[in-house]
């Protein structure tokens, strides 16, 4: 009696084990007996919604008498990376400015944040854009 | 232009395009990254002035003038072949996380399917950095690829809902150099029915449910987020966490109201509390009376958006001795010195712990150890725990007939 229960138990747990792998295999598309089974498979890369890409802005032609923009956010060699770019460009070009925006909010597009309007007058008011990421 | 570090110039890229600038110029530069030392950063941006003038100033492509618009369109069918072509075409994509994926076929998919009322061309949310579609059945494919079953397709929709949700911060966190993993934490009665792991070893391997919900989340952050590991996903060190970190609390076992319910939900709800740790401890406590117990939560770090993983039985001598959840939680503001690395004394001087967004979980087995699962926040990040409610299918008691019946069954050796 107990060597059928045994066996029986064994037989159950099979189905269940098989059962398992079948179910999580997806409904039973894979058959472990034929191996070379062809799977035809979706792609799970997301589509986007296409949004209209955008040229970079003309290059300068000379640093003369330009404004430069630094843009500086909260990591904290961005700051430090920013004075030394302006030692450099001041060192080569006496007349350059420098301009730099701190950003206060870590991880934020700009111009969806409380700073937005300070950010595009600053973004109006000079020649180029140095990014510092501080990373 | 931007300047960045070296190791960081394919993230800056994608970043660009994702906003719709691709050809932003990015000069590598080989400043540490948050370096504090002034010749280091002088001599590593005197060496990359020579690009950052190159960039500033040679002319525009065509491309960069006017790049080309493109459709946003994948080929819903990706590939034809056996398991282990399957596999190899999918790794090779970057499509996977290491381990061997389960073919998401047509006939998969729709099975996965029957798990939402959602038609599969409903978009619940688009998934930062690459803001990608992320469609029922999207997240079906992916569901499918990591082993998960049609029961899991309400927590996989309801999380990334959560991942929506502003105050979660998932643009900051899925991303950063940081390595924080999605954590959820599932209340309500569907633990029972796909057999969610609330007690002994949560969070490790072995239960369909915990491992395969938190690995189809890993491939829909990459797959459908765009966030790829060392491409967009920047974290340092990496986090095991982002394979899975799903827990459930054993609300029956707990003598304190659940989770859900202190956010505000009904006790029958089921939902899921989204946060991003990156650091989990564990300790056994000083004492097993509530003065030990507490000292330790205290003596652990525990700051805000942390995870207090309480055992049953910690829980029932704190419930005895008069405290409940808010209670412990006061304790914890009131006696806990965050850990303080220097170089941050200031930040973490004012930094208070928020006792709204401290979860205090009961879950675990037998033993007397306590987890700890921190992130940071909200001071700096502006961020919060976010619970979301999982919606169940009309067809959700024949799915459980289905799919709930597999548990491991170990058998004594």
């Amino acid at each position: 009696m107990n060597r059928l229960l045994l066996m029986l138990s064994v037989a159950l747990l099979a189905v269940m084990v098989i059962g398992s792998l079948a179910m999580a295999q997806g409904a039973g598309s894979y058959d472990p007996k034929k191996p070379d089974l062809q799977f035809e498979v979706l792609s799970p890369w997301a589509d986007v919604d296409p949004i209209p890409l955008r040229g970079i802005s003309p290059r300068l032609t000379s640093f003369d008498g330009k404004k430069i923009g630094l843009y500086v956010n909260t990591k904290r060699a961005a700051t430090p990376i920013a004075n030394a770019i302006d030692k450099e460009l001041k060192d080569i070009f006496p007349d350059i400015d420098t301009i730099i925006f701190h950003s206060n909010l870590p991880n934020v597009n700009e111009i969806e944040t409380e700073n937005k309007e300070k950010f595009i007058a600053w973004a109006k008011s000079v020649d180029a854009v140095i990014a510092i990421v501080g990373d | 232009m931007l300047l960045a570090n070296e190791g960081f110039v394919n993230d800056a890229h994608s970043a660009a395009s994702s906003k719709g600038v691709p050809g932003i110029r990015i000069v590598g530069e080989s400043v540490a990254c948050e370096s504090t030392v002034i010749p280091e950063i002088e001599a590593g941006i005197a060496a990359a002035m020579d690009d950052v003038f190159e960039a500033l100033t040679s002319p525009l492509s065509p491309e960069e003038k006017s790049p080309g618009q493109q459709t946003g369109k994948t080929p819903r069918i990706a590939f034809k072949g056996s398991l282990q072509e399957v596999n190899r075409f999918f790794y090779r994509k970057g499509w996977g996380d290491g381990l061997p994926i389960i073919p998401p076929t047509e006939e998969a998919v729709a099975e996965m399917l029957k798990g939402t009322d959602f038609p599969p061309d409903h978009v619940v949310a688009k998934i930062i950095p690459r803001k990608g579609k992320a469609t029922i059945e999207k997240i079906a494919v992916n569901a499918v690829m990591a082993g998960a079953l049609p029961t899991h397709m309400p927590v996989l929709i309801a999380t990334v809902e959560a991942f929506a949700d502003p105050k979660a911060r998932f643009d900051t966190f899925e991303v950063s150099t940081g390595s924080w993993a999605p954590s959820l934490t599932i209340n309500g009665p569907i633990r029972r029915d796909i057999h969610l792991n609330c007690s002994s070893g949560s969070l490790s391997p072995g239960d369909i449910a915990n491992s395969a919900i938190g690995r189809a989340v890993g491939l829909i952050v990459k797959n459908i987020g765009g966030a790829r590991k060392a491409i967009e996903d920047m974290g340092v060190i990496g986090n095991p966490g982002k394979y899975s970190l799903v827990i459930g609390e054993d609300e029956e076992a707990s003598p304190w109201e659940p989770l859900s319910v202190e956010r505000g939900f009904k006790k029958e709800d089921n939902t899921v509390t989204v946060f991003f740790p990156n650091t989990f401890i564990q300790s056994v406590p000083g004492g097993t009376d509530a003065k030990g117990i507490l000292s330790t939560l205290a003596a652990m770090g525990t700051a805000s958006m942390s995870s207090v993983i309480l055992i049953p039985s910690w829980a029932k001598v704190l419930a005895e001795e008069g405290y409940s959840k808010q209670d412990v939680k006061d304790y914890i503001a009131k006696h806990s010195k965050p850990v303080v690395m220097p170089g941050f004394e200031e930040m973490a001087s004012s930094d208070r712990i928020d006792t709204d967004n401290l979860m205090i979980l009961v879950a675990g087995g037998p033993g007397s150890f306590i987890g700890l699962l921190k992130s940071v926040g909200p001071r700096f990040f502006n961020n919060a725990l976010v619970t979301k409610t999982i919606r169940l299918p009309k067809n959700w008691d024949k799915l459980v007939a289905k799919y709930g019946i597999f548990k491991p069954i170990y058998e004594r050796y």
